[in-house]
């Protein structure tokens, strides 16, 4: 993949009107899937357009037309269910922020959707387009594994959904294929015993990819059993990562029962990091550890507050 | 579909607009209809020079396309004065020395203002977070908050 060359003043690409292409917006997800059927690998598929434009203007994609899903009025809805929180995949990172409904049955994804970007991002960004650019570093893929979320997918086959931590295989990689669009995102809806944390850590405190960020959710049965834990990571491995032994080493114990530093050690151990811009692997191994142990005493001691916390460099 | 008809209110204005599939907010406020109070920063969503009103919310013009606002509604700076007055955001801007170079302001107008028609009395961390998708490279941020903060009345806490 071209990065952007340096010095762009020489080296503008040229955006502006010039460029005749087709432009789509069907009213219905039946019809999008019909275009996108029909349609070659130029037709881009956009939802808030806070990624792809900038993929444009720094020259990575290529662009021969656009299908718009702004008009389809069902991908802009959250629906909340006795089963589930259905959220329609044009619901933006500003919705999930500030709905009520989402901050009381999902606050650690209400948590991470309201430090991605700036409000600018978030009032366009949408949560299917963070899901589908699937960056390692995306803040709402963790809380969406974390969540146990199911990601509906449409195409001209049908529909089929896929558990979010099956969804990612590589950085920008996912298992969908082409034709198919992601339409919803479905999250059971936690049990009243549900707790959790959410932790970005960034090299300043807004508009900040994250350098490595932790989505925490644990589900206590009566008498404070752990019936369920989950652990995941973002930007520390080619994916959004769970680390799946801290579910092995954690459930059916009370959380005073566990050794937090030894659960730490598990995430150290279960991350795959590299060392770029943002941080090296070794720094990410360490705070992965910290971080880990940081927000089990947050939920152990708060009973499950939501935090969003970062750090000071 | 070579171009793409837009029907777009910009600061109480309604224009019918036909642009290009990959025109962006930015291009068609600035070179059709020659509002370039908006500024072209780092055109990737950062700096936040490009800040307009979309339909009550700030959103960078440069992460948008035309083709995507049909029927929307956008104020720009030049939007915020009224029959020759300045709007008392601007007065503040001036009155706390919050313009240095000037570059940022008509972004940093845009995201007080989308914040301001909200909530008018927001306290300093909902200023400051409003904010944080704007960049000073002069670096006179404690101005800027001052003036906006001059405006807000008493925080309600």
């Amino acid at each position: 993949m071209k990065r952007k060359l340096a010095g762009k003043q020489g080296n503008r690409p040229l955006i502006s009107g010039r460029d005749s292409n087709g432009y789509f917006l069907p009213e219905s997800l039946a019809e999008a899937v019909n275009l996108l059927g029909q349609a070659g690998e130029g037709l881009k598929v956009l939802a808030g357009g806070t990624d792809l434009l900038v993929d444009l203007y720094e020259r990575l994609i290529e662009v021969e037309g656009w299908l718009d899903l702004g008009l389809i009025p069902e991908l802009r809805e959250i629906k909340v269910r006795a089963e589930q929180i259905e959220i329609g995949a044009m619901v933006t990172h500003a919705q999930l922020e500030k709905s009520e409904n989402i901050k009381k049955t999902l606050p650690v994804l209400a948590a991470a959707a309201a430090e991605i970007g700036s409000p600018q991002i978030r009032n366009r960004g949408t949560i299917g387009g963070n899901v589908v650019t699937a960056s390692p570093a995306g803040d709402l893929l963790a809380p969406l594994i974390a969540y146990n979320a199911v990601l509906e997918l449409v195409g001209k086959d049908g529909v089929s959904r896929v558990p979010a931590g099956d969804f990612f295989c590589g950085p920008k990689q996912t298992i969908m294929k082409r034709g198919q669009l992601l339409s919803r995102v479905l999250i059971p809806r936690p049990s009243s015993g549900t707790i959790g944390c959410w932790i970005k850590i960034g090299k300043r405190k807004a508009l900040v990819i994250a350098s490595i960020s932790l989505a925490l959710v644990v589900r206590l049965a009566k008498g404070g059993v752990i019936a369920d834990i989950r652990a995941c990571f973002g930007a520390v491995a080619p994916t959004p990562l769970e680390i799946k032994a801290v579910r092995r080493l954690a459930g059916g114990k009370r959380l005073e029962q566990l050794d937090f530093s030894q659960v730490g050690e598990l995430a150290a151990a279960g991350i795959a990091p590299i060392d770029d811009l943002r941080g090296t692997a070794a720094y990410r191994r360490n705070v992965a550890r910290e971080l880990l142990i940081q927000a089990l005493e947050k939920v152990q001691s708060t009973g499950g507050e939501i935090i969003a916390d970062q750090a000071d460099c | 579909m070579e171009k793409v008809k837009v029907r777009l209110t910009v600061n109480g204005n309604s224009f019918c607009l036909e642009v290009g599939a990959k025109e962006r907010l930015l291009d068609t406020l600035r070179e059709q209809l020659r509002l370039t109070g908006v500024k072209e920063g780092c055109s990737i969503g950062e700096c936040g020079a490009c800040t307009v009103i979309l339909n009550g919310e700030a959103v960078n013009s440069c992460l948008v396309l035309t083709g995507q606002l049909d029927q929307s509604e956008v104020v720009t700076v030049e939007g915020l004065a009224q029959d020759g007055r300045l709007e008392p955001l601007q007065q503040a801007f001036i009155d706390h020395h919050a313009v240095q170079c000037g570059f940022c302001t008509p972004g940093m107008l845009m995201s007080a203002k989308a914040l301001l028609m909200k909530d008018p009395h927001p306290g300093r961390e909902q200023i400051k977070t409003a904010l944080e998708g704007n960049l000073c490279r002069c670096t006179g941020y404690q101005q800027i908050i001052e003036a906006i903060e001059s405006l807000t009345g008493p925080e309600r806490e």
